[in-house]
Parts: structure tokens; sequence; C-alpha cells
């Protein structure tokens, strides 16, 4: 077990140098770098900059460089001194804008798997021992809507029915008054009051995948001869489905967890913009637009790495639950 | 019924009545077990034979309520008789009680045709067996490890306590077998129900493990209920055996007569229609005529008139017949043998 970790640990050293490598290439694929859209913006205002601002900016940025040599010098700097370059449009470095967000966003999407993770194993299991009841078509019919809404758009009749209803606004990760305050156990409060709205909706059309998932692969399960064995031995029946087929039904869905946690990092963009969340995905939208490669590309970079490790992290907990995979 | 009484001296383990267990399908209901009676008598093996989808296995199944959805066991009783005056009608009791689930794996052990996917794959062997014991034993877990391990001795399990952390899919076909029949005799049962066991193996596997079951049966005295279309097995096996056509008993009797003297024409076309050594200079085989008639559709009168070469013209296609006793231990469901005083 230690030596099949060890062994995937290593091959992720490539596969993070080699999506590195591509981060950087599409980052600097438009024409143009923030120097262009730098000059575009300021003679849009009837301002005009000095030819020799201008190349003592390039300079200073080494933007004039290949991009192998610009690749080479931004991974050093994160390599030897943490140091992720700096931010042009805010005039800031990259690590000090990305740690709080990273960690939004993770807290985020974590909570997000494991409510889309209980709800589903509950609910799934149900619709597969209920087939064909009431139950399982009232989850199938919220399953398919779950999936067919778009979460923005979820997010904005949210948004607007409890600023109609209630007066509320439930956007951000905080109340006005907690907003700039340092953390105490009123602030953890507020934050828990409102973090479960983006959970909801960044988690709803997971939970209606994952519980379809669950209730077919179940059902393949339900009926197999060794929960026969199971049954015949005089197990009961609760124990039995939650012990044989649950148990082998729950595969698909830990492997999921790879593809879940990028699918949350990127597809919540549009939803925290609409939410107005501190998460990474605004910030990565603007800094896309403004062409601010060092802050882009470190977002994607670590949202790499946050999916490399995801997927490890899924078949590690597959090899933990799947003695075939543990042994083979 | 002409055959209550017919067993009142023996010691019947297991009393089956009337029982009927249909499917209810979209297409229609399917009557797959439709009123089977027979009795199994203590520490005996008794053979239930017929063709594919005869039912032989849905009776098996409904001996411990195994039948699922859509299936369901209509009518008739399933009387076992745990000793002295403790008899417990299984057909009557809730399909998840604690009453039903003591019998499970406690009085009757059960294995089944395919070993390779009897045992779930996710946990050891031990875990499985164990689980058994704890359930119905009142033992802790080293002495439950105990057990196990020494019903692997007992099934010929070689290295016994490394098998005992093995995952399922580690051992061969054969192999998984005899854990399953190990599992299936760890809490001692009094009867132990095997659904066609060894369908699914090799021919030297087979014999092993049929040879495995006779000689646990002397060791530890149970009847053994053998499920199988092969009637090779059944000579070799059996003391007693059951021939069932179309969810119906068409004749039951001692293995002696069943294969010396059959009455019923399915059970006389079954024994010719399988090869002998020795006999080849006769010519061909005789295959049963036609096939079994679709489910939904079951033929009017004796069920299988339509492919009986002694057909009463007249009366077979119209005429169900009832049990007629031809001695004490010979009974058979024919118009040819129809009881002259029922």
């Amino acid at each position: 077990m230690i030596q099949y970790i060890l062994h995937r640990v290593l091959l992720m050293i490539p596969t993070v140098f080699g999506i590195s490598i591509l981060c950087f290439g599409i980052i600097q694929l438009p024409p143009g770098d923030f120097l262009t859209f730098y000059v575009a913006e300021l003679s849009a205002q009837g301002e005009s900059v000095p030819e020799a601002q201008i190349a003592q900016l390039e300079r200073q940025y080494g933007l004039g460089r290949p991009w192998y040599v610009q690749y080479f010098l931004w991974m050093k700097n994160i390599i030897t001194k943490g140091d992720f370059g700096r931010s042009f449009t805010w005039n800031k470095p990259v690590s000090d804008l990305i740690w709080d967000r990273i960690a939004f966003t993770m807290l985020i999407t974590l909570l997000t798997v494991v409510f889309v993770w209980i709800v589903a194993l509950f609910i799934g299991k149900y619709a597969a021992t209920h087939q064909y009841s009431l139950g399982d078509y009232i989850a199938t019919f919220f399953g398919f809507i779950g999936l067919a809404v778009p979460n923005f758009l979820l997010a904005l009749l949210l948004l607007y029915y409890s600023l109609q209803l209630f007066g509320l606004s439930p956007a951000g990760l905080f109340s006005p008054e907690y907003q700039d305050a340092p953390w105490s156990v009123g602030k953890w409060i507020d934050l828990l009051a409102h973090l479960w709205i983006p959970i909801v909706i960044l988690g709803t059309a997971g939970t209606a995948g994952a519980i379809r998932i669950l209730r077919a692969n179940l059902l393949d399960e339900l009926h197999k001869p060794y929960v026969i064995t199971a049954r015949a031995k005089g197990v009961p029946e609760r124990t039995l489905i939650w012990r044989y087929p649950v148990r082998v039904a729950l595969n698909p869905f830990i492997s999921t967890v790879g593809w879940t946690l990028p699918d949350l990092v990127s597809g919540s963009i549009i939803v925290s913009v609409v939410l107005n969340l501190p998460t990474t995905g605004p910030l990565l939208l603007g800094a896309l637009l403004q062409q601010d490669m060092f802050l882009a590309g470190s977002f994607i970079l670590l949202v790499s790495v946050l999916t490399v490790i995801g997927t490890l992290i899924s078949d590690v907990l597959l090899a933990w639950l799947d003695p075939r995979i543990r042994f083979s | 019924m002409s055959n209550s009484n017919h067993n009142a001296g023996a010691d019947i383990l297991l009393d089956i009545r009337g029982l009927k267990t249909y499917f209810h399908l979209d297409e229609g209901t399917v009557r797959a077990v439709d009123g089977v009676d027979f009795t199994v008598p203590r520490g005996t093996t008794i053979g239930i034979v017929g063709e594919s989808g005869c039912g032989k296995s849905v009776t098996a199944f409904s001996i411990l309520q195994l039948v699922e959805k859509p299936g369901r066991i209509e009518e008739g009783s399933i009387v076992l008789n745990t000793g002295g005056q403790n008899r417990v009608d299984i057909a009557a009791l809730d399909h998840d009680s604690e009453e039903l689930r003591q019998i499970r794996g406690k009085d009757i052990g059960m294995i089944f045709q395919e070993p390779m996917t009897s045992l779930s794959m996710m946990y050891t062997v031990g875990f499985q067996m164990t689980e058994a014991i704890r359930l119905h034993m009142d033992v802790e877990k080293d002495e439950a490890r105990d057990r196990a391990i020494e019903m692997l001795q007992a099934v010929g399990i070689p290295r016994p306590e490394q098998r005992f952390d093995a995952y399922p899919f580690e051992l061969s076909g054969g192999m998984r077998q005899r854990v399953m029949i190990a599992m299936a005799l760890s809490c001692d049962p009094m009867l132990l129900i095997a659904d066609e066991p060894t369908t699914a193996l090799d021919v030297t596997t087979q014999a092993q493990i049929l040879e495995l079951m006779q000689q646990l049966q002397e060791e530890f005295g149970m009847a053994i209920m053998l499920i199988t279309h092969d009637l090779g097995v059944v000579a070799e096996m059996c003391s007693e055996v059951v021939v069932m056509y179309l969810g119906e008993v068409v004749e039951q009797a001692d293995v002696d007569t069943i294969f010396h003297n059959p009455q019923h024409p399915y059970t006389q076309a079954l024994l010719e229609s399988i090869p002998r050594l020795g006999h080849s200079h006769e010519g061909r085989l005789n295959p049963i005529l036609g096939s079994v008639p679709d489910p939904y559709h079951r033929p009017s009168g004796c069920p299988f008139h339509p492919r009986c070469t002694q057909i009463i013209t007249g009366r077979c296609e119209t005429v169900h017949p009832e049990i007629s006793r031809l001695d004490p231990r010979h009974t058979v469901r024919c118009l040819l043998h129809e009881d002259p005083h029922g």
C-alpha cells in the first residue's frame, strides 16, 4: 500500500511539470501581453505612454524575452522563493492575492463534495432499494431538474427570491459588518450562515449526477449472488445492503472525486461572480481578461496541482476500499 | 390430500405442502412453483431433478424465502421440524424477521451454483465466515476465527490459517465452493440446500466437491437437498428423488425405484435421454420431444401432455392429474396411474 502511494506520488512530479508548461504556454498564446493591454487602456483614456517607460517595464518583467526563458524564471522563483510573480493589475505580489482565495475555494469545494456524497449516498440507496416507488420517481424528477438547471440560474433565482421575500442578500461569504473584521466566533457563525448557499447551489448538479450513478450501480449489484449468500446467512437486511452491494457501488463514486474537484473549481466561476464569493473564480476571470499573466498562470497552476492531488486521493481511497485494486 | 400420512412414522425434517411461488411480471404471471409437496427426512440426501425452468431452484429459494421480487410465495407451508415439537412454518414468517434470520444460516445452510460470484470480493474469506458464525453462535471474535479455520480444514482447504485472510478472488472456483460449503456448515445446520453446486465447476472438481459433501454428511449428519439436472449425480448422491416438471412434482420415490422402475412418462423420458457407457450399440439417444413450453402459456390438463409419448387422447389435454400413491414411498402425478380409490 505504502509502495503504491509512493509510486503514485512520484508519478505526480512529471504530470505537474507538464501541466505547468501547458498553463504557461496557453497564457502566452493570445497576441500581446499585459503591456499592450496597459498601453491600449491608457490611450483609450487619451493618455500616451512614453516609449522609454514601456521599454523599462518590458525589461523589468522580462516580457520581451522568449517564452521559455520567462517560464524558466517564473518556475525558478516559485520553487526557490515561493514567489509566483507580480500581478500587474493589482500591483501586488501574486502570493498576497491568491492564498486567501484558494483557501476559501478549497473550503467551499470540499464541503460541497462532502454534501454531494452524503446526500447522494442516502437518496441513491433509497432510490435503488425502492426502485419504481413514488420516492424513487421523486428523487429521479428532482435529480433531472438539478442536472438540467444551470447553477448560475439557480444562484440568480435564490438571490432574487431571498431579496424579494425576506429582504436579505445572501451574496458573499460574510455580512457587511464582518467583511473586514478580524476572525472571531461571531465571524465564523456568520460564515457558516452564508456558506450553505453556495454549497447547495454548487452541489445540486453534482448531487443529481451522483444519485443517478449510485442508483444505477446499486441496481446492478443488488441482485448479485453474493447478496443472496449474505441473506441466506441470516444477515439483517439493513446491514446487508450497506455492507455488501453499497460497498461495491461506491467505487465509481470515489473515482469521480478526481474530476469533481476541478469541475467544482472551474465550474464555480459564474456562480462565484453571481454570488460575489471571494473564491478563485472571479479573480481568475479578471486576470485572464486583462492578460495579467502571472496571476492567471499561478491560479491555473495551483488548481491543476489540486486536481492532481484530488486524483491521487481518489486513487488511494479506491485502493483502500477495493481489495481487487489493492492487490493488482 | 392423498399423501397426508405417508411419512407419519419417519423423522421428517422439512415438510413442504402445496407450495406455490409465482412471478408477477408485466407480461403475465409465471407460475414457477405451482403446488409442490414433498418431505425431507432427517439426515438423508434428497435430489430435486428436472429440466431448466422446471422450478427446482425457485423451490429451493422459497424454502429460505430468498425469492426476490417480482416473485412471491402465494400459498403453501414449509414446516421445519427442528427437533421434538419445535415446528416452524417458514412460509408464514416475515421476510426480514428475526425468526427467519435465525433459521437462515443456522438451521438451514445454502450453497449456490456460482462460486465465482457467491462470495463478496470486498471482504476476506475470514470476515464472511465469522460474520455468519457470530450471527448465530454466542462466541467471541477469536473463537469465531478458530471455528472458521476448523471448518476450512474440514472442507479440505490447505493451509486454512492463511486462507482465512485471503480474498475470494485469490482462490480457484473449486476452493471458493469449498469455502461456501464451510460457511454454510459453520453453524451446524440440520439441512444443507445445494443449488446446482457443481454446475459451474470442471469435471474433476465436481467429483471432489460431491465426495466432500458426502463425507461431511457422515461427519455432521445434516440432511442435503441437492438441486441438479444431472441424473448421474443423483444416482451417486441421493437416497430419494423428486422429479419436477413445470413447477409440479411429477414423481417422487427412492433412488432405485426412480432409476429402475420409473412410472411417470417424463421420468422415463429423462432417463432415456442420458447417454450411458456400454450402451452405445443401442444406437441414438432418445431426446424428449419438443421443448419446455412457454411459461406464460401452460398447457391445459397435464402440463406434460404435448410432449408425452403415452398420451391418452381426449383426457390428458383436459384433466389435470392428481397425485397417485403406488406404494408408501412412491408417488406419481399421471392419469396412467390414476388412483382407483381417489
